[in-house]
């Protein structure tokens, strides 16, 4: 391998770190705003305004759990994260991943029977189940749009907007 | 879709109800409950995480090329339809394998939403039911259906105790029961969850094996007392189901018939299909008699015609 190609070899391994490790670590600043768009395909992302949030909850472990290593909002988590350090990285993503049902994930899980967290939601339900909950209880927005876009995917997908069925379409409702 | 012949139907019916003799009987002496594949998939349903949103059937009616709806699945006037009186609302239908519908949770003032599909049970009743066997419980869990033996006598539609399988009236010539299969073709047989499951926001519905997600909803249920209500709807229910359900509200407020038995509904048909295969044995034999009479007169005047000639 010859020089010119190896630095760019180095370069773009760790342009790469840049991007997989998370946006801050547990010790660095929280983020003013973070986009959340590694699901969007019915909706666009969400531009999340993390600083806001922050001000409103005024304690991380409302959405990061233990995360942070100062306990855990949730009293179940507490039981046995009261006094738990902090985790080295604390994305939603890093726990709650992308695709909770494959066979594999399933096997997985299964596998350890030991394994407490068996019930652990993935990226897309972490992020309504907390995000949504929460919303209903503060009064703030629940629309599906009032956060994110719909798509036009997402138009075709709930036959909705240019995709709407024009008068009465063969779908009948079963008496 | 193939065409059965005539002929052909008798034969299938002939072989399919002396298979249930044999099968019937031997269920009347040697009854053992069948608890399941072991490995069986199945879904849990929880009705606290259901936000009524409607993805689930979006998805279904786009996995499986369902008619385009009447109503865009991101309209929630829906929820107040009601039929019969105001007595019923939404069921599954020849052109949706799912619908949520829409309850007032009394006490909270909240709405709840209920997902319903097939529930795809250890033991169905429709497949009980069905002299030509046309359902099957697969390994994986689900109940599926072949149309193509099916002769549209909607035995199974009367049996079901969940009111799910519907019927096609789009074609006299092809009789065609519709329900939800789990997506068995398209994704439990290669591994994958369900369309529904895939697409729901909310987690409302999760995939596994139905071992595990007995083990996960006592466990919900068990960290979260005050929020639950303490049973796990579809566990013994008709000796079991693959879907299964969690809620928040007494299930008779949600539209769950409470009153169901909690082994197999087969076990009560047993009696009736002893009786069935006698009727089903004679049945077949006597057309086919008739048939072959009748037939034979017809032969035997061409014969004669041609003898003439
Ligand atoms: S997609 Fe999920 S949350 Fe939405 S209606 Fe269906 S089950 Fe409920
Ligand atoms: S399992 Fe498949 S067929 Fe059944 S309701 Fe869900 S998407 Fe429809």
């Amino acid at each position: 391998m010859n020089k010119r190609k190896r630095l760019v070899l180095t370069g773009l391994i760790m342009a790469s770190f840049l991007f997989v490790v998370p946006v801050f670590g547990a010790s660095s600043e929280p983020p003013a705003s973070i986009l959340i768009d590694s699901l969007s395909y019915l909706y666009n992302g969400v531009n999340f305004d993390h600083e806001q949030h922050l001000e409103v909850t005024n304690d991380c472990s409302v959405c990061h759990h233990h995360c942070f290593g100062n306990g855990a909002e949730n009293e179940q988590c507490a039981k046995c994260h009261a006094n738990s350090n902090g985790t080295s990285s604390v994305a939603c993503g890093d726990c709650h991943i992308q695709k909770p049902f494959t066979v594999q994930h399933i096997r997985e899980m299964e596998a350890n029977p030991k394994r407490y967290h068996l019930d652990m939601v993935g990226l897309k339900a972490a992020y309504h189940l907390r995000c949504l909950n929460c919303h209903v209880e503060m009064d703030a927005p629940t629309g599906c749009v009032d956060c994110h876009e719909r798509t036009d995917t997402g138009n075709q997908f709930y036959h909705s907007g240019d995709y709407a069925p024009i008068g009465g379409g063969a779908g009948k409702v079963h008496e | 879709m193939r065409r059965i012949s005539r002929r052909g139907f008798f034969k299938v019916t002939a072989a399919g109800s002396s298979a249930l003799a044999i099968s019937s009987t031997k269920k009347a002496f040697g009854m053992k409950e069948f608890k399941g594949y072991p490995d069986s998939m199945g879904v849990l349903v929880d009705l606290t995480r259901c936000i009524g949103c409607r993805t689930c059937e979006a998805a279904c009616n786009k996995e499986h090329g369902l008619p385009e709806p009447e109503i865009p699945f991101d309209d929630f006037s829906v929820f107040d339809q009601v039929f019969h009186d105001g007595k019923r609302k939404r069921r599954t239908s020849d052109s949706a394998y799912t619908v949520v519908n829409r309850y007032d949770d009394t006490s909270s003032g909240a709405p709840v939403y209920r997902k319903i599909q097939c529930n795809h049970c250890n033991e169905p009743a429709c497949l009980t039911s069905c002299f030509v066997n046309a359902y099957t419980k697969t390994k994986e869990g689900a109940v599926i259906y072949n149309p193509d033996v099916c002769v549209g006598c909607r035995m199974c539609m009367v049996a079901c105790p969940f009111r799910i399988p519907a019927y096609s009236y789009h074609s006299a010539l092809h009789p065609q029961i519709i329900k939800c299969n789990f997506c068995y073709d398209t994704r439990l047989k290669k591994g994958k969850p369900p369309a529904c499951v895939e697409a729901c926001p909310q987690e409302a519905l999760t995939f596994g094996h139905r071992k595990t997600l007995i083990k996960i909803a006592h466990e919900r249920i068990r960290s979260d007392p005050d929020k639950y209500v303490d049973h796990v709807y579809g566990e013994t229910e008709v000796g079991g189901t693959s879907w299964m359900y969690l809620s928040s509200v007494p299930f008779d407020q949600v539209g769950f018939d409470t009153s169901l038995q909690h082994h197999p509904i087969l076990d009560n048909t047993k009696s009736f299909l002893g009786f069935v295969p006698m009727v089903l044995g004679i049945w077949p034999a006597m057309f086919m008699g008739f048939h072959l009479l009748s037939t034979r007169g017809k032969e035997e005047t061409e014969k004669k015609v041609s003898e003439n000639k």
